[in-house]
């Protein structure tokens, strides 16, 4: 055709379907829009049919991947602030216009645990952001600061906080207006508030009373740093806790007689389960399960900042059915069932499992356990790589300044600091979790794309822009060859990054 | 009328798209002067469809310059619902080739005046100057189109209630929910089909074979019984058509029919070369009814 009507045509390509499956069909989208179309629409109603048609050669047209987790990127650190906006925002650009090249077009920034008056600074500043050839900044996820001090991972103790005013001390610490209910921020403002991810701790004093007014807000609560029984995580998902953050790490491990957040990947829709396990006597003194009680005194601390606080714990504690006994402090808020035998049928609502995110690095969780869960509930999965700043797929293994005179040590996805062999944190990038997640669990590349696509949009609530192929979603494109490998990425309908 | 018969269904419909390329490229259509093509939806015609996206794929066709026309489409049903007609004819075909969204004809089944919409259709076919070739499929009642039975020879383009047999045939599609189906249907009429220049039907599969052995070895039977309504048979008045079958779809057929027919083909073979070879000479005017053996 001799002009551009600016409709583009993919054909020849498989395209990851929302059930997980691959099928061969064209995508049409609107390069100036900036969205897919309805192809039938287009061409029955409006008529016209695009001038432009680019051949696949077969590979695989997958929407956007979505990282709902990210510490930083490129050198820069979300976490930190300095006091200078117009750095912090140079930054966050750069990441979001070079992270196209790992399959990425939407992620959300996440702040660690942080002294308490930088967060409505910080919130502030990562309001959705994108540029014409960026990924989108989504909005933020805030993990921490109430957060269990037995699961604090590399969070440091002197900055976790309880929530003994529930909501309210939320708000005096996000800042309520980074709260917002969505439509009286619309109300106030044009723009756009975002997707908002609060991991917290639904044990943590005061934390489960504000889950449920969070949901109303349409903030994400998710589960994480924790040490929840199975009543409390249960009962924090009925409250409307609608993830797990890195699942396995910094929680629990799983117990059959309480398997306490991880169990909730085997949660029935119509069984809750009451179930009290013989407990021994309680191991661990009172003090230790509330973290308000842990004062400074146990402070090992800012060694913790440079690890990857899913991976670096301290000692785990026992296994959950000891805080049976604990579980009384909040029983005024726990949904009392009539147990029979130990199991009630709980008909008045049904159970919906909550998704949970896993870094599929191979390393923070073993291959067999990321199976595991995926077998257990694979329309929950979610693939983050809860990256430090120093991701970029472009780094070459061997010795890199770190910061103070350290140095660490790349070794493929492995970073240790010199000379030890700590982990030093996740640098897997997003696109390669796919690929592994194929391998460990064995599913098709196309229900792998789902969980670094589809699953969080859906998550988030997004599911009808990103993460999908969806007539009226935007064109934020990836396109895979056979082998999971990234050949080019698009925003908006325009080619961003290319391999070649 | 000739028949042709062909080994399975994908023989069948590389037969006749490489037949209707063939038409379409010696018709020569021009912006000014487009090639109007009548369409048909169903199973049948699908390795037909498959054999046509080859052929432009391959750049030997082009839709550039091809209007269509299609047979039928369910009322009630929302143009974007995966049994509508809109729906097959883009998922099977309009997508895949280069033919302009405004040169595609269908029935609008939403239409607030259906009645309107049906003459309006005619209108429109005449204002293209008729119908060049119609393609179409069958029923296994031998119906064309929506025409069902008691359909009228003379019948245009109108709203068609449909009978049990085919809401029941098509309950498949719609979850096995026979209240689902919708009841009704425009349809071009079997006079718009024979007012064609050409009509070429596909005829596959044993379950067609009772339909296609009424339709060539008895007298136009267009009403033999309530169930049964050999609409393919008005084709026997059509004076230049083409059957197109699979050897399944010959099951009930003479043995002599079959016969008769096959050397008709090796015959009609001769001639086209002949003619061919005359024309690529420049001595005679082509022949347009080359095929037909009325």
């Amino acid at each position: 055709m001799p002009s551009s009507n600016g409709l583009v045509c993919f054909t020849n390509c498989l395209l990851p379907q929302e059930d997980g499956s691959l099928v061969k069909k064209d995508l049409w989208i609107d390069e100036r829009r900036g969205l897919i179309l309805d192809a039938q629409k287009t061409f029955f109603e409006r008529k016209e049919r695009p001038s432009n048609i680019i051949d696949l050669s077969g590979n695989i047209l997958s929407p956007g991947l979505i990282d709902i987790q990210i510490n930083g990127a490129y050198g820069f650190d979300f976490s930190i602030f300095d006091g200078d906006e117009e750095a912090y925002k140079a930054s966050l650009r750069d990441v979001a216009e070079r992270i196209v090249e790992t399959g990425v077009t939407s992620f959300v920034p996440t702040i660690i645990t942080q002294e308490r008056s930088l967060y409505r600074k910080l919130l502030r500043l990562l309001s959705p952001f994108s540029t014409p050839t960026s990924a989108t900044a989504l909005g933020w996820h805030a993990e921490g600061p109430f957060l269990d001090m037995a699961k604090r991972g590399a969070h440091a103790p002197s900055f976790l906080l309880s929530a003994p005013e529930g909501i309210k001390s939320f708000e005096d610490l996000y800042g309520a207006e980074n709260l917002a209910d969505p439509e009286d921020w619309l109300m106030s403002t044009s723009s756009d508030i975002g997707v908002r991810i609060i991991t917290a701790a639904p044990e943590v004093n005061g934390v489960m009373n504000a889950v449920g007014e969070l949901t109303k807000r349409s903030v994400v609560f998710s589960i994480g740093h924790s040490i929840a029984t199975t009543e409390i995580a249960t009962t924090a998902v009925r409250n409307g806790a609608k993830l797990i953050t890195h699942l396995f790490n910094a929680m629990p491990q799983l117990h059959h007689r309480d398997p306490s957040i991880i169990g909730l990947l085997g949660a029935s829709p119509h069984l809750y389960s009451s179930f009290s396990p013989i407990t021994t006597k309680a191991l661990f003194g009172s003090t230790v399960m509330s973290p308000i009680a842990l004062t400074p005194k146990d402070t090992p601390a800012q060694k913790a900042s440079i690890g990857s606080e899913a991976l670096e714990e301290v000692v785990t504690p026992p296994q959950t059915p000891i805080f049976k006994a604990r579980t009384s402090g909040h029983s005024a808020t726990l949904k009392k069932t009539q147990s029979i035998a130990g199991f009630s049928l709980d008909d008045s609502t049904e159970f919906t499992r909550p998704f949970y995110d896993m870094i599929v690095d191979g390393i923070h969780s073993h291959p067999n356990s990321v199976r595991l869960a995926y077998s257990a509930h694979p329309e929950g999965c979610i693939l983050i790589t809860d990256a430090m700043k120093i991701l970029d797929p472009n780094l070459r293994d061997g010795l890199h300044d770190w910061r103070d005179g350290k140095r660490f040590v790349k070794e493929g996805d492995k970073l240790y600091l010199e000379g030890t062999d700590t982990l030093a944190g996740s640098v897997v990038t997003l696109d390669k979790c796919v690929r592994n997640f194929t391998r460990f669990t064995g599913c098709s590349l196309a229900e792998s794309i789902k969980c670094a696509t589809f699953n969080p949009a859906k998550c988030l609530g997004i599911e009808n822009r990103k993460g999908t192929l969806r007539a009226g979603a935007d064109a934020d494109l990836v396109i895979f060859d056979a082998r999971g490998v990234v050949q080019s990425t698009w925003v908006g309908g325009k080619r961003v990054w290319s391999r070649v | 009328m000739r028949l042709i018969i062909r080994e399975n269904p994908a023989a069948v419909g590389d037969y006749i798209a490489n037949y209707i390329c063939r038409r379409i490229n010696d018709f020569g259509p021009t912006a000014e002067k487009p090639f109007v093509l009548g369409l048909p939806t169903g199973s049948s015609p699908i390795p037909t469809y498959k054999a046509l996206i080859k052929l432009v794929k391959a750049g030997h066709l082009s839709f550039k310059h091809v209007v269509t026309f299609n047979m039928d489409e369910y009322v009630g049903l929302p143009q974007d619902h995966p049994e509508s007609y809109h729906t097959f004819m883009f998922r099977e075909f309009f997508s895949h080739i280069d033919i302009p969204p405004t040169q595609v004809h269908i029935l609008n089944g939403n239409a607030k005046d259906l009645i309107a919409e049906c003459n309006s259709y005619e209108a429109k076919i005449k204002s293209f100057g008729g119908i060049e070739l119609f393609l179409g499929g069958i029923g296994e009642d031998g119906h064309i189109a929506f025409n069902e039975p008691g359909s009228s020879l003379a019948s245009r383009t109108r709203i068609k209630t449909l009978a049990y047999d085919t809401i029941l045939a098509n309950a498949r599609f719609f979850n096995n929910d026979i209240s689902a189906v919708p009841h009704m249907a425009l349809t071009v009429g079997v006079a718009t089909v024979l007012d064609s220049r050409e009509v070429v039907v596909v005829v596959t599969g044993q379950r067609k074979a009772l339909a296609l052995s009424k339709a060539i070895e008895e007298g136009v039977n267009h009403l033999a019984s309530v169930f049964y309504t050999w609409t393919l048979s008005a084709l026997q008045l059509h004076p230049w058509a083409l059957i197109v079958v699979d050897e399944d779809a010959t099951a009930e057929l003479h043995v002599k029919t079959v016969k008769y027919f096959k050397s008709i083909e090796r015959v009609q073979d001769e001639v086209e070369a002949t003619q061919r070879e005359l024309k690529a000479k420049g001595g005679s005017e082509p022949v347009p009814q080359v095929g037909s053996m009325e």
